[in-house]
């Protein structure tokens, strides 16, 4: 392949921009939906489901996506399809079961201890909800760093509903895909390197982020 | 709750963001989708002429959605492509027939050709027709001597593949030594260059992974120009649906297709010893009635 290291550049660019939105974009409704969660006392089927969603084929979610957003769909008047936006708004979906468990998680240890205890002590409830979400803070943080990584590794969402067009909606696991149907396995090899070190380098970043936070 | 204000912010976050940077990835350009065979994109024939293109329409972005015939034909009917590059007349007569596709014209040809392990245990290499080709590989997969490997993902020239079994007369469905790989031409090619088999191919993906050294244990064992049932023909047409801009610079690209055939049997001419496509200039007629002779010839199913 053609690897030149301007596109490289730019498939890289790419991820990091679409799968960072999405990631914002989801916990942007799936933090709070987690929070409010963590006060309910029997969550048990709700989380059952929500946890179960965890594991939804990106394929799948891609397919239904497709028919969602095609010209003969129901959303065809949107425009969104073959474009970033559709590849953000699937993956930002794909994600939120991921970020809600395990925010949800993160959260539930820390919430109606720390709700009473700051009650007592005089807080406002925004004042209390700030404590909660500071003390689980490490935990939130790591919720989002894996809903990036599941976000940017995907492959049937962004093939589905982005089409893999070079310059436009090619990201790093579709360029990956290319590589192998068109046998270049060393240039796709080279791509699963890059994303393996972005998301990596994401994960550890956020812990010194939160690390020098805690100190 | 007072959790709507921190939801608010994070929303209206997102929100300033996406739209934003949205203006940055998307230029104000006229998006023409273009659904193609994988064969004409792998080759980068596609961005090359697509580049040619762009320098006189600078205000045009062609979008080239790489996929099967069978599955680009289908976005053409759910109209999610303005325009179609194909190779499997069959299919293509269905979708005319539908009403899908449009203002067909045959832009290029080469031919497919079959390869197989160097010792040749089928013995194809004497065959004068492709046909005879297949019966040889038939006869001597079920002696176990031979492989064969299908694309099996309803591509052009997986269809080809099937309407040459069925002018034999014969039926590898199922056989032991039939796989299918339903995978793209190059991984099919890699598959059987692992397992020692027989496969379909056109001649430019071929050549295109030989030079690059990923098949070794492959080469072609037949290629026949005069063989009718080995053409494979590309063809571009217009879908119904689409309208306005779109529309409108999807014409200009197909009118740019047939006056800039030379571009494309020049293309990779400097890179491998023989062209990966040839023009249709000059052998239209000949090639149209191919074209219907394959389109009429057998009745495929339909995706």
């Amino acid at each position: 392949m053609s690897l030149a290291f301007s596109e490289i550049l730019d498939v890289t660019i790419r991820s990091l921009y679409v799968s960072g939105l999405a990631t914002l974009l989801s916990a942007s409704w799936s933090i709070p939906a987690a929070y409010l969660l963590s006060f309910r006392r029997r969550v048990g089927v709700l989380e059952a489901v929500v946890e179960s969603l965890v594991g939804m084929p990106t394929v799948l979610l891609g397919l239904l996506l497709y028919m969602l957003l095609s010209s003969s769909g129901p959303l065809g008047f949107l425009k969104l399809l073959y474009t970033p936006h559709a590849i953000i708004i699937g993956q930002s979906i794909l994600i939120t079961p991921l970020i809600i468990s395990t925010c949800y998680r993160a959260l539930r240890v820390v919430a109606a201890p720390y709700l009473e205890l700051a009650l007592s002590m005089g807080a406002s409830r925004p004042q209390a909800m700030m404590l909660i979400l500071r003390e689980s803070a490490p935990g939130v943080a790591a919720s989002a760093v894996m809903g990036f990584s599941r976000a940017v590794g995907e492959l049937g969402i962004a093939m589905m509903v982005g089409g893999n067009i070079k310059g436009s909606t090619m990201v790093l696991t579709t360029a990956i895909a290319l590589g192998v149907t068109r046998g270049e396995f060393e240039a796709a090899i080279i791509l699963g390197i890059i994303l393996l070190a972005l998301t990596i380098a994401t994960a550890v970043s956020m812990k010194i982020l939160m690390g020098v936070r805690a100190l | 709750m007072p959790s709507w204000r921190i939801i608010a912010i994070m929303v209206v976050l997102a929100t300033v963001i996406a739209a934003g940077s949205a203006q940055m990835l998307l230029p104000n350009k006229v998006r023409v989708r273009i659904a193609t065979t994988t064969s004409l994109y792998a080759t980068g024939l596609l961005d090359y002429l697509a580049e040619k293109f762009e320098e006189e329409h600078p205000n045009v972005r062609l979008e080239f959605i790489a996929a099967g015939t069978g599955a680009a034909l289908r976005y053409a009917e759910r109209g999610d492509a303005c325009m179609i590059l194909a190779h499997a007349p069959s299919l293509e007569k269905q979708y005319i027939e539908k009403r899908v596709l449009e203002n067909g014209v045959i832009i290029a040809y080469n031919y497919f050709v079959i390869v197989g392990p160097n010792s040749d245990p089928a013995e194809i290499n004497g065959s004068s027709k492709i046909i005879e080709a297949f019966k040889r590989i038939y006869s001597a997969g079920e002696l176990g001597e031979a492989f064969f490997i299908s694309r099996g993902d309803l591509s052009g020239t997986h269809l080809r593949e099937q309407e040459i079994w069925k002018r034999t007369g014969l039926n590898p469905a199922g056989m032991d030594w039939y796989r299918q790989a339903a995978a793209g031409m190059e991984q099919t090619l890699i598959i059987a260059n692992e397992l020692s088999a027989y496969s379909l191919t056109d001649a430019g993906t071929y050549l295109r992974l030989a030079r690059e050294g990923r098949v070794p244990r492959l080469s072609i064992l037949y290629a026949n120009p005069e063989d009718p049932d080995a053409i494979n023909i590309y063809s571009a047409y217009l879908v119904r649906g689409c309208s306005g801009d779109e529309r409108r610079y999807a014409t200009l690209f197909l009118k740019f297709l047939i006056e800039n055939q030379r571009m494309i049997g020049g293309f990779g001419k400097g890179e491998y010893e023989q062209p990966l496509f040839h023009p249709a200039e000059g052998r239209l007629m000949e090639l149209e009635d191919l074209w219907s002779r394959l389109a009429s010839g057998m009745e495929v199913d339909n995706p």
